[in-house]
């Protein structure tokens, strides 16, 4: 393993230590049943049994925006804020990796979202959603936990750099799931609005998901390599402004500030 | 031989509101040599940290030169970090929940150390600094003066050539202070060099070579610890003060007269729990002290000034201001 690979793995291995030891890391994971109940009950009140795989879907989705917005967006802030950036910062291997890795295990925990709404739906309703084309539903999962990382590591730089990071964080979840299609197919948002959202990965996974779902996943390798491409975009951005961070806070000497 | 540390007309500004600006570091031109314990001592505000900072590659400076065993700080960060590491006092900078063990075994990472060489020092260094027995518990329940150990075993783990300690024992009780200077002399008798950013001057005279003084970002001085005395007009003492010491202060102005009428004593002056009196050479402290013993007071002896007293005397008496 080379060094750099090794310091990813180290900082994912951290993340994940330090999830197991405060459970507020996990909370999203106690929000995502009821997420599920609720949308559930709509979906069978509604009498619309072609739409419980999509109720069942968006509470994973909705837990890996919640994890790339509201956990890894604080990776950064708290390691300043615990005077933890100055040694980091003073090592010889790029904060990116670091930050890489562990918003890579912050992802991972939230994609445990998937199971439990999946569980919930099984379990408290009696509803198993059957995936007609699974092969392509794990790419789409896999492919979607990928670009949530590259998200992730954006959101994280954003929020690190923002003045306002708490409002910043409470302000990007319901644009998000609107314009990601993660509740309701973007076809019924307004025509002015579609473009944009083409630029959200989660439009993309969010379709693919219930399309492999329902048997209709005709373009999926289109739709997987848009989702790839998109993540990778924001990866990019984000190891940017991460080094921006960086290179901000050791020409201003805000290295140890939080 | 190159210098451990070589730092040239270094400026470091910064820019607060309304555009005026700080200056944290004039001109400063300093000298480490290899396998030195060098102390940085001066007030709140002087430039310290700034300088600590500067020469760990975490801030950049305005102008002026640093090198690090012959690396610039600015062109070559990444060679100056594996070379160096920094201590940093405090509570903060570490994973609380998770346990000492596991915060070196991260923090290893970051130096491209591999699993087995971390483990292999975690567990050295671990035993070193006396936290073998706490190894695997959150470092949340550490005592600071445990923190501290476990921020030096942070610095020491990719085995850095010259080590930045900034403040490392503040904080800390008087048994921890003595066990943790033990050490740093321990790895200097290893060939590293220390630069040791302090207020404590019983610190300094204990751990250092050398030490400078710097006071609003300019060197004031640079000079042998040992000899630091000299600094003030390069005066001979004698302190004296009675046995019994609640008559330290009682000893009559007649007896301190006289002897400030000595040829030999240039003036007397009174310190917190004795008196000093300043001669102009060696013979002439050999007289006093026997001019007192003559006195009945038999609790004198030859002295020079202390790193204190030439700080305070240097840096001046500020009160609180910064």
């Amino acid at each position: 393993m080379t060094s750099y690979l090794r310091v990813v793995w180290q900082a994912f291995l951290l993340q994940a230590a330090l999830a197991r030891r405060g459970p507020q890391n996990m909370l999203m994971l106690l929000v995502t049943p009821m997420q599920t109940a609720g949308l559930l009950s709509l979906t069978l009140h509604a009498h619309r049994p072609d739409a419980v795989a999509n109720a069942v879907i968006a509470p994973g989705l909705v837990g890996l925006w919640v994890a790339a917005l509201d956990y890894a967006g604080r990776v950064v802030p708290e390691d300043q804020w615990a005077g933890r950036f100055t040694p980091m910062v003073a090592a010889p291997v790029p904060l990116t990796l670091v930050v890489a890795g562990r918003v890579a295990a912050v992802v991972l925990v939230g994609a445990v979202a998937f199971a439990e709404s999946w569980l919930v739906a099984a379990a408290g309703f009696g509803r198993v959603v059957t995936v007609d084309e699974p092969g392509v539903f794990v790419l789409a999962v896999a492919a979607t936990c990928l670009a949530s990382v590259g998200t992730a590591m954006l959101l994280s730089g954003v929020i690190a750099l923002s003045r306002a990071r708490d409002v910043l964080q409470n302000s990007l979840s319901y644009p998000f799931y609107i314009l990601g299609g993660v509740v309701f197919p973007i076809a019924v948002l307004p025509l002015w609005v579609r473009p944009l959202s083409r630029l959200v990965f989660l439009s993309w996974s969010a379709q693919l998901l219930r399309d492999a779902a329902h048997g209709t996943a005709r373009h999926w390798p289109l739709s997987l390599a848009v989702i790839l491409a998109l993540g990778a975009a924001a990866l990019a951005g984000g190891m940017w402004l991460t080094r921006r961070i960086v290179d901000v806070a050791r020409r201003k000497g805000t290295v140890g500030y939080a | 031989m190159e210098a451990a540390v070589s730092v040239s007309s270094l400026r470091r500004t910064y820019e607060r509101r309304r555009k005026d600006t700080v200056v944290a570091l004039d001109d400063l031109t300093l000298t480490i040599a290899r396998n030195e314990i060098h102390g940085l001592l001066g007030p709140n505000g002087a430039g310290k940290t700034t300088l600590v900072r500067i020469l760990s590659t975490v801030l950049l400076p305005t102008s002026g030169t640093a090198r690090v065993l012959g690396h610039d700080v600015v062109a070559e960060t990444t060679a100056v970090r594996s070379l160096v590491g920094l201590v940093l006092g405090g509570d903060r900078g570490l994973y609380d929940r998770l346990s000492a063990r596991r915060n070196l075994l991260f923090w290893g990472a970051l130096y491209k150390l591999d699993a087995r060489t971390v483990r292999r020092r975690a567990d050295t260094l671990l035993e070193r600094v006396g936290l073998a027995e706490r190894a695997d518990e959150p470092v949340e329940r550490f005592s600071r003066g445990m923190r501290q150990r476990l921020h030096l075993a942070r610095g020491l783990l990719h085995e850095p050539r010259v080590l930045f300690l900034d403040e490392p024992t503040s904080g800390l009780d008087p048994v921890a202070a003595v066990a943790f200077r033990r050490l740093v002399l321990e790895l200097r008798d290893e060939g590293r060099t220390f630069l040791l950013a302090t207020h404590d001057m019983d610190e300094a005279t204990a751990l250092c070579d050398r030490v400078t003084l710097i006071d609003r970002g300019r060197r004031l001085l640079t000079d042998d610890t040992a000899n630091i005395g000299r600094l003030l007009g390069d005066r001979e003492c004698v302190d004296f003060a009675h046995d019994d010491p609640a008559l330290t202060h009682a000893l009559n102005h007649a007896l301190t007269d006289a002897l400030a009428a000595l040829p030999e004593v240039v003036d007397v002056e009174r310190l917190d729990d004795r008196w000093r009196a300043h001669t102009a050479d060696r013979e002439g402290s050999r007289r006093v002290l026997a001019w007192l013993v003559e006195r009945d007071v038999l609790t004198a002896r030859h002295a020079q000034p202390t790193l204190e007293e030439v700080y305070l005397r240097t840096v001046g008496d500020r009160g609180m201001r910064v």
